[in-house]
């Protein structure tokens, strides 16, 4: 079970989209470009005046993976080993998320593969974006 | 047969933080006739190399994940784990079948070859 | 100035005085900077509760050290450079009774932890009233590779002649970042987004050495024989955590067997926190030549600052970095890779050194070559030393062993770790990661 998680100022519109099943990314409207995670300012501009949160398809694809054996977050241990993947967004494949991949096992991460995103509840109640390889079976 | 497994850093004296196990109680249970050896974050290498320091013939030295490997190789009738971690020592060792020990409570345990062992 | 009042507001070094940017040409101060004096505490695994091994205490203990090493005297000294951080990962446990003892048993500042897990300018000179004559102090962030940086700059710009440069780490009882908000049902919602997939601090490094693999058809076991040689050197470095406590080896059968952090990386891949301190003492080249050790000149300093895109830099990031990084190194010592005697680059994590190596182009590998490089002869007695120091892997995690291991080739008293395929002269060491660390080019003459 994932720690729970209490929205801040910065991140609030992120976590309250998850609630509501979607998945949004911050964006600078002068660079045209989203930035995760998310920051005060722009990452390329440094203005802190055009960022808004964009929605996403919530479709990407599986750059990167390790398996934890060794959690540093007591709610995960007992879940030890899983899967943590950087996941990349089809809008822009710059921009990563983490995930668990729930439903794939162990160090069988299909690296390359397209997964969608899916909305999982954490130990508060706080809902997080997760991801599953597309077609798999939910 | 009785296997006792030993976690060495903060369970036994010669560990880093230095345990309340003396080498003279694994002597004295590898004496019984148990099978007797170290699962530890040390390199096996190191392992070896303390035992053989301390005169004791251990019948193995693995590194801290490798107990089901022990348990497969060893035919035992209970397998102990004997360490001070939760996360690296309990957990795992009851994952592998082993009973888990905490230091003090394997100072009160009757070690024998067939006697007493906790249910 | 009056004693204990002299560094109170002591700030950190503006982000001007690290040489970030690509084509600053040749450092204004190349070869006018020397480091001449070295001290270290003695390690430990954690702290034991008694005053003298407090990081204050043992932070005496080097700066006294590199001052006695020099052979300057303490009212000599004009500077200190310094990292105020000092956590390995440890912090004070909210309500655990303070250790009044260890705090009393020095003069004080307004923060009671300071001395113990923390360390201001202030605690230092107020301690060490033999050094009347301080009138810089600055501060470093994060790690010795930062604070070389800025005492490098300071005695160059004339800020100070004779500054004394000190990095220090604390380690508390514990597992590794295991308390705090780790052990809490939840957590900020700006860290969740990182945090909420219980990634270990390797966990960046690991999926880059995976991608590395991928893309250049690498194994993990490839890494043993760099871990084998960087264990050997640690053992010959007496200053060092493994063989003042430890000497163990890991052989290539142990670093296999070793169990996984996050996989690729396992449990050798990852450096021990440990207690130590280390302090330098630089100063200009004409003050140094009077003194007694032999110096070691500053040729550069040169910082990478590059921010990586999203959460954790990708393969192409890191190789575009370090290749970066290197061309600053160079380019401000005015040297090139056929120069380096041999090289230091930071190891905490093994799995990113190659990344480092690869950047510098150190004996002439390119990007996916470090790995069968490493299975050539990388020791101290070859013609390619790797890692001489033993880096955090072969001593304990200091992010400095790297720093004085080059002073201390260079002045050819590195003892049975001593360089003997190549002639010291030009080295290269620095630090943390490959994105964002700080760097420093050393050489037995001013260039």
């Amino acid at each position: 079970m994932k720690q729970g998680v209490d929205p801040d100022d910065l991140t609030r519109p992120f976590w309250e989209a998850a609630n509501e099943g979607r998945l949004v990314i911050q964006y600078c409207a002068d660079c045209d470009r989203l930035q995760h995670p998310p920051g005060r300012t722009c990452h390329a501009c440094g203005s802190g005046d055009t960022l808004q949160w964009r929605q996403v398809s919530g479709r990407g694809r599986i750059y990167n993976y390790g398996v934890v054996h060794d959690c540093p977050i007591r709610l995960l241990q007992e879940d030890q080993p899983f899967n943590a993947a950087v996941v990349t967004l089809e809008e822009d494949p710059g921009i990563q998320m983490y995930s668990h991949l729930p439903g794939t096992p162990v160090d069988e991460v299909p690296v390359g593969e397209a997964v969608e995103v899916v909305f999982e509840a954490t130990a508060n109640g706080q809902k997080v974006p997760e991801w599953r390889v597309a077609g798999a079976q939910r | 047969m009785i296997l006792v497994s030993f976690d060495i850093d903060g369970t036994l004296e010669e560990g880093d933080p230095p345990g309340i196990l003396t080498m003279d109680f694994v002597r004295q249970v590898k004496g019984e006739g148990l099978l007797v050896g170290s699962c530890s974050d040390r390199p096996i290498s190191a392992q070896r190399a303390l035992w053989a320091r301390h005169g004791i013939d251990v019948d193995f030295a693995v590194s801290k994940h490798m107990l089901g490997e022990v348990k497969a190789s060893f035919d035992a009738e209970v397998y102990y784990h004997i360490g001070d971690r939760e996360d690296l020592d309990k957990r795992p060792a009851e994952q592998a079948g082993f009973r888990f020990l905490w230091p003090h409570e394997a100072v009160a345990m009757p070690w024998t070859k067939t006697g007493s062992v906790r249910p | 100035m009056a004693r204990g009042g002299r560094a109170a507001m002591s700030t950190p070094a503006p982000a001007s005085v690290y040489r970030s940017g690509e084509g600053l040409g040749l450092w204004e101060h190349r070869g006018k900077v020397a480091a001449v004096g070295i001290g270290h505490s003695p390690t430990a695994r954690r702290w034991d509760g008694k005053p003298a091994n407090s990081v204050g205490g043992i932070s005496l203990a080097a700066l006294r050290g590199a001052i006695e090493d020099s052979g300057v005297d303490p009212a000599d000294v004009d500077g200190l450079v310094m990292d105020p951080t000092t956590t390995t990962g440890a912090f004070w446990p909210q309500g655990k009774p303070l250790p009044w003892d260890a705090i009393n048993a020095y003069e004080r500042t307004d923060d009671p932890l300071d001395g113990i897990t923390r360390l201001s300018a202030e605690w230092m000179l107020k301690n060490m009233p033999e050094l009347t004559g301080v009138q810089f102090t600055r501060y470093g962030m994060g790690c010795m590779s930062s604070a070389i940086c800025v005492a490098a700059q300071a005695v160059g710009d004339g800020r100070t002649h004779t500054c004394l440069v000190l990095k220090s780490w604390h380690n508390l009882e514990g597992r590794y970042y295991q308390g705090g908000a780790n052990a809490g049902n939840a957590i900020p919602g700006s860290s969740a987004i990182r945090s909420l997939w219980g990634t270990p601090a390797c966990f960046g490094t690991a999926v880059q050495f995976a991608e590395y693999c991928r893309k250049y058809g690498k194994s993990h076991d490839m890494m043993a024989p760099f871990i084998e040689n960087s264990r050997n050197n640690g053992l010959k470095f007496p200053e060092g955590y493994w063989a003042q406590h430890r000497p163990e080896e890991i052989t290539p059968e142990d670093y296999k067997a070793a169990r996984w952090i996050a996989k690729p990386a396992n449990l050798f891949d990852n450096d021990m926190p440990i207690m130590v301190s280390a302090a330098y003492l630089f100063t200009t080249a004409e003050r140094a030549r009077q003194l007694k050790q032999k110096p070691v000149y500053i040729l550069n300093h040169a910082s990478s600052r590059t921010r990586p895109r999203s959460l954790t830099p990708t393969l192409d990031e890191v190789e575009e970095d370090t290749a970066r990084t290197a061309r600053k190194i160079y380019e401000g010592a005015g040297i090139t890779a056929a120069d380096l005697s041999f090289e230091n680059m930071y190891d905490g994590f093994a799995l990113f050194h190659q990344f480092h190596i690869e950047g510098l182009g150190y004996r002439g590998i390119k990007f996916g070559e470090a790995l069968d490089f490493y299975q050539t002869d990388i020791s101290i007695g070859g013609p390619n030393p790797v890692s001489p120091s033993g880096g955090n892997i072969g001593c304990g995690r200091s992010r400095f062993w790297m720093h004085t291991d080059c002073i201390q080739q260079i002045q050819r008293r590195a003892s049975s770790r001593q360089v003997t395929g190549v002639k010291p002269e030009v080295a290269v060491s620095g630090g943390p990661m490959p994105l964002g660390g700080n760097f420093t080019v050393w050489s037995s003459t001013p260039g």
